[in-house]
């Protein structure tokens, strides 16, 4: 029943909905490859930019009504607000890209390829056990874990703290591109749920920010290892 | 099926005649494109010309490597255009000697020849240019493959000709995304294999050498032929990237004289769009670090994942 939208779409609509998804992985590793905040910034705006294009689709071909508001509200809050608020983080920031890196650049790259395979590979076990025959919900479940799986790994791989929320805001947008694509009769009330608590997630954040910088005079979690009252 | 065996001996003539003009084409607008005035286009000949009247000047620790790896490597160069669709569409009497695979073991025979020559007079600056080529070969290697097999696992075929006529046929496997990311990790290939930016330098001082510190022992005709061979390699490697994935038409179908001339046009047309391009990253691209230059190519890795991973979703 979930996917009953994704399993009955004409020609057209599944090579637009593969090109978005496929368009928002890459800027992923965009994300992963770069070492620029700022491009971090810029990349997921446009990650954004194209999950509200992919939600007015879905909305379009499945005549889900709210899902324009979704779009809408997508573009608004993930592809303006939430890059402006950032970028008003990062103008206070002293710091411009990630000083030490964990893992080299293409080392990253690769292992994030590693982890698309990984994705592909739970994909197709997961939709053969549920008799789904559609690329679509393949590519749509593949595109979902790849960029959970990138997001832990911008977590896990970076030290300044604005490429840690990013981390966290490309998990939240893979989630959210999957759901748009399997599970496209969300109510409109859960979607602005989450949108108000990635707001309300990194306007904390800017709060934080500013206190590190007061009181450590860095964003780095290299410089945040020492327990204090 | 005279024909066809006089088309086949088209390929490598125009292979063999055309190479000088595509270097002459990118060095001349590279340099327009930097507002500077440039070399003439038919300066790669005249520089040949040159070589070829020169003295040869061997040295003498050289063994008998060093008088074989340019005719090696020169050898090599005539013998891929053979396999590949350079002017024809449909395969000649001789071209199923070998699919992508065998034409890749050929070109990579002679660069195999030409490092050991590099070694073999014991230069130091040989030496480093050997080594410098075995580490890019080792990085992009693993991508080439993987690009072979994307477009094996598109076409469910190892043959050129058998891609080239599924894009031509297909224009929703051409635009699909698959075909999109092989024909982007392929650039990055293209621009790592054929001396270009970010890698290689574009000025010739000795510690930024790669390429041309592997022939830096050599000299008169025996350096013409390795010049020659090098510009062969380019330009084989563009028809690849021409005929076997982004610009698919414009092949002679028949196999007439006029069909032939017309691929030739079309030649002309279409590597003078793709050097194009490789002149704007020549142009706004810096060289790398040395221990960056993994990077490019990771990109090149990860798109040719992506394009395995798109292919069978597809």
């Amino acid at each position: 029943m979930n996917a009953m939208l994704a399993t009955h779409l004409d020609p057209l609509a599944a090579s637009l909905f593969s090109l978005l998804t496929i368009a928002s992985l890459l800027l992923a590793f965009v994300m992963l490859g770069s070492r620029w905040l700022k491009d971090y910034m810029l990349a997921f705006a446009a990650q954004s930019w194209l999950i509200g294009m992919l939600s007015a689709l879905v909305g379009y071909y499945g005549g889900y009504r709210e899902l324009y508001w979704v779009a809408l509200l997508t573009v608004l809050f993930r592809g303006i607000v939430l890059p402006w608020l950032i970028l008003r983080i990062l103008r206070r920031l002293n710091t411009a890209r990630e000083l030490h890196e964990i893992l080299s650049t293409s080392t990253s790259l690769v292992i994030g390829a590693a982890a698309v395979i990984f994705a592909l590979v739970v994909a197709m076990r997961l939709t053969a056990d549920l008799h789904i025959v559609s690329n679509v919900v393949v590519l749509a479940l593949t595109v979902m874990f790849s960029m959970k799986l990138i997001g832990f790994l911008m977590l896990a791989l970076r030290h300044e703290a604005i490429s840690q929320i990013l981390g966290i805001l490309v998990l939240e947008n893979g989630i959210f591109l999957g759901a748009q694509i399997l599970v496209p009769g969300m109510p409109l009330m859960i979607e602005l749920v989450l949108l108000f608590d990635l707001l309300v997630a990194v306007a904390c954040f800017g709060v934080l920010v500013r206190y590190l910088l007061t009181h450590i005079g860095s964003t780095s979690s290299r410089d945040l290892r020492r327990l204090t009252g | 099926m005279l024909r066809d065996v006089l088309a086949q001996i088209a390929q490598v003539l125009t292979v063999l005649l055309l190479s000088p003009l595509l270097q002459g084409f990118i060095l001349r607008y590279e340099e327009r494109a930097q507002r500077s005035r440039g070399p003439s286009l038919l300066q790669p000949y005249r520089d040949l010309r040159k070589l070829f009247r020169k003295q040869l000047v061997v040295p003498d620790t050289a063994s008998w490597i060093f008088w074989t790896a340019p005719i090696v490597a020169f050898t090599a160069m005539l013998t891929v255009p053979i396999l590949i669709p350079v002017l024809t569409n449909y395969p000649l009497p001789l071209s199923d000697m070998g699919d992508i695979l065998g034409g890749g073991l050929v070109l990579t025979v002679g660069t195999f020849f030409v490092n050991l020559a590099a070694l073999d007079s014991g230069s130091a600056y040989g030496g480093i240019g050997a080594s410098r080529t075995v580490m890019i070969t080792i990085l992009a290697e693993p991508t080439l493959i993987l690009v072979f097999v994307g477009i094996t696992l598109m076409a469910h075929a190892m043959l050129p000709f058998v891609v080239n006529h599924l894009l031509v046929a297909n224009p929703a496997i051409y635009w699909g995304s698959t075909h999109l990311f092989l024909v982007a990790a392929f650039f990055v290939l293209l621009l790592a294999e054929t001396d270009r930016l970010p890698i290689h330098s574009s000025t010739h001082i000795e510690v930024y050498m790669i390429e041309e510190a592997r022939v830096l022992e050599y000299s008169g005709p025996l350096l013409a032929l390795l010049k020659w061979s090098g510009m062969m390699k380019q330009f084989i490697l563009y028809t690849i990237f021409c005929h076997v994935l982004l610009l698919p038409w414009g092949l002679s179908k028949l196999g007439t004289v006029l069909g032939v001339a017309g691929a030739v046009l079309a030649i002309l047309i279409k590597f003078g769009i793709v050097a194009c391009a490789v002149i704007a990253v020549e142009t706004t691209q810096a060289r790398l670090r040395f221990y960056r230059y993994q990077e490019p190519l990771a990109v090149a890795f990860l798109l040719a994942v992506l394009a395995i991973v798109a292919n069978q979703i597809r």
